[in-house]
């Protein structure tokens, strides 16, 4: 024992020497919420960089180099955020995988493009795009995307006559609130309401009260798994009888424990969870990572943000240099590289393109069942 | 007319809560006159305690209202030792030193407490199991009121009974508020100020114990700064009614978690934090020491 903690601790003082003097370690950050509402989903995202990095390491590293993690914890908060992208810039990173939510990668952004720092992105607000910033990749796809497909199922497949829409004050959940409303209006549907809670209040009786007199056929939520939970559980509690349809950030594990009994019968609507991803990479990928955490990805966040990893990784090899802007360029033309979430493209503004959304209804035991692609 | 019912149910039991809570803030500002900031974070650490009390305990299956006793009253031991023990460490020692330290320490004990919470329980969220308190409700002509509203709605209201009548009908309570009124005269008057103070540390602690309960078993969610969120809702509910008025709290309680449903329910939750502040600048502009609030005269 002893012997292996002093070979520990020299293979350690190595790593850490060899970082700090020798160039023949590279460095990529993850900057993702490790604490605070959204932890589990930042540990998710960095438990599942390290697996791909781990592996490259063995494999050699990359170009002959071995990756160093340097992991900062945003909190989901802008602040933090802005802190964490200069921490993450002094370490001389060369990428950047994160963060979870669209407020804290957005106050990141300028500070990595600024430093000519690469940015992989789970974020689906439909800003991160719009600044054009050549250093930016989004590896989930927009909310946009997701409006559309959530508008068709809600007034074409369920012809529901009453939507309500709630969508918390983020950046993320704001957007795609509103990107909802406006594609159910698009398609002629309804929305009798556009409500907005305080994420992290907990107490959201007054504003279903209010929607109960409404009578609604559905209440969409654009918002995070955390205030979905509750806020599915409450509706419950006061007896209104709409279906609940939850965007993409209430697909978690705590949402079912948070919602309780009311969990059976709410559809969600996300990319395919991990489990459900049909490509040969991706059992092989979801199989390591059980092996080597023991537990599942938190959610499909995660996986994305490793494919972003994989892209970047995948453009380093093949451009044959650590120039972030000789990537991107490739990275702006990359077509159907192979991912664990299905084929990467990316457009000449780093937005993900070729977006697949499936419709979820939780069961009684909580398991999902498929209902349309 | 229903909706309103609804909306009327709906505030008094948040409002309950942010009373049992604010209960803690005014009986150690009426002694003390120290904003005692760790409160809230006290309130989330009991929640925690429960939950790992229950779960220890009881396994997750295993509710019955014995059960559930237990957890309360070895929960609100815990918490009143946890509050005796941050009175003596963080506002004894800076009971001669000029008021501001000891906000600063009371900041500080918030923060430990806070991180505390994160070190033991860890980031994540904790999650109380969904049927502590049986499932049941009444829906009488649309009014949905559940089993755990009412136990919320009932105790509380008991609670805030026992605490009236103990603070002024009995022996300790008589000392309590001399000791309230003017320290060195009661000390004068052979009261044990250091007891009376350990008191009130006790009895404000388990009445938050028994919100920070309430608040897991009834939103469920468990986050380690959620002490914030209810500290300072009550800490605002204990200035609406009077700081330093324990009647002025339970008041300032409802009253608070009324005007939120009723704003939210009938303008917009956009609104609902402005207008909320709105009351309290208005009721400090008519009633300065609150609607309850002692008038003192400062002796010049």
């Amino acid at each position: 024992m002893k012997l292996g903690k002093f070979l520990g601790a020299i293979a350690l003082s190595t790593a850490v020497a060899s970082s700090l003097f020798a160039a023949d370690t590279v460095t990529i950050g993850v900057q993702a919420p490790i604490t605070g509402k959204y932890a589990n989903e930042g540990q998710g995202i960095s438990q599942f960089v390290k697996l791909i990095v781990d592996e490259k390491n063995a494999n050699g590293g990359l170009l002959g180099k071995q990756i160093n993690i340097v992991v900062c914890d945003d909190e989901a908060k802008a602040q933090k955020a802005a802190v964490c992208a200069k921490k993450l810039v002094n370490a001389g990173a060369f990428a950047v995988i994160g963060s979870y939510t669209s407020g804290a990668t957005e106050a990141a952004q300028t500070t990595y493009y600024r430093n000519k720092v690469l940015q992989t992105s789970d974020g689906t607000s439909d800003s991160l795009i719009k600044r054009k910033y050549w250093t930016f990749f989004r590896n989930s796809f927009p909310n946009s995307a997701q409006s559309d497909f959530t508008a068709k199922y809600m007034v074409e497949t369920k012809q529901y006559k009453k939507i309500v829409v709630l969508s918390d004050y983020s950046s993320y959940s704001n957007g795609l609130g509103n990107a909802t409303e406006a594609s159910v209006k698009a398609l002629g549907g309804n929305v009798i309401f556009r409500g907005k809670i305080k994420s992290g209040t907990q107490n959201f009786t007054a504003i279903l009260t209010k929607i109960k007199a409404m009578k609604p056929d559905a209440i969409y939520f654009s918002g995070y798994y955390t205030d979905g939970g509750l806020l599915r559980a409450q509706q419950a509690q006061l007896a209104i009888k709409a279906d609940f349809v939850g965007g993409d950030s209430n697909d978690n594990p705590d949402f079912l424990k948070l919602a309780g009994k009311a969990a059976q019968g709410t559809t969600l609507i996300n990319f395919p969870t991990p489990d459900l991803l049909p490509y040969p990479v991706a059992k092989k990928y979801l199989a390591d990572y059980e092996r080597v955490f023991n537990m599942k990805p938190p959610s499909i966040w995660a996986v994305v943000n490793a494919d972003g990893l994989r892209a970047i990784m995948h453009g380093v090899e093949q451009t044959n240099s650590f120039d972030t802007k000789k990537i991107s360029d490739y990275l702006h033309t990359l077509k159907d590289f192979e991912g664990i979430t299905g084929p990467v493209t990316f457009r000449n503004d780093g937005e993900r393109i070729g977006a697949t959304f499936m419709v979820y209804n939780i069961q009684k035991d909580g398991s999902y069942k498929v209902m349309s692609k | 007319m229903d909706i309103f019912l609804q909306q009327l149910i709906n505030g008094l039991t948040i409002g309950s809560l942010y009373a049992l809570v604010a209960l803690g803030y005014t009986m150690v500002y009426g002694v003390m006159r120290l904003i005692n900031f760790a409160h809230g974070d006290l309130v989330a650490f009991s929640a925690y305690v429960g939950l790992t009390v229950f779960t220890q305990f009881f396994g997750a299956g295993a509710t019955s209202f014995i059960n559930i006793i237990i957890v309360f009253l070895v929960t609100s031991i815990i918490v009143a030792f946890a509050g005796v023990l941050l009175e003596r460490l963080a506002y004894r020692p800076l009971r001669g030193a000029p008021r501001l330290s000891a906000v600063v320490s009371a900041l500080g004990a918030s923060l430990v407490i806070q991180n505390g919470i994160m070190l033991i329980w860890g980031p994540n969220m904790e999650i109380f199991p969904a049927d502590l308190l049986p499932s049941t409700q009444w829906d009488l002509g649309g009014i949905i009121i559940t089993f755990t509203q009412m136990v919320i709605l009932v105790l509380s209201a008991v609670l805030m009974a026992a605490l009236y009548i103990f603070i002024n009908k009995t022996k300790i309570g008589t000392a309590i508020r001399a000791t309230a009124i003017d320290q060195d005269a009661a000390k004068l008057m052979g009261i044990n100020v250091n007891r009376i103070i350990m008191i009130i540390f006790i009895v404000g602690s388990m009445l938050g114990a028994i919100g920070g309960l309430f608040i897991g078993i009834y939103y469920r969610g468990l986050t380690f700064d959620m002490g914030w969120l209810y500290g300072l809702n009550a800490f605002i509910a204990a200035i609406i009614g009077g700081i330093g008025s324990i009647p002025g709290a339970m008041l300032g309680g409802l009253l608070l978690g009324l005007f939120n449903a009723m704003i939210t329910g009938y303008i917009s939750t956009e609104w609902a934090e402005t207008f909320t502040f709105l009351l309290l600048i208005v009721i400090l502009i008519v009633r300065p020491t609150g609607i309850l609030g002692e008038k003192t005269a400062d002796k010049v």
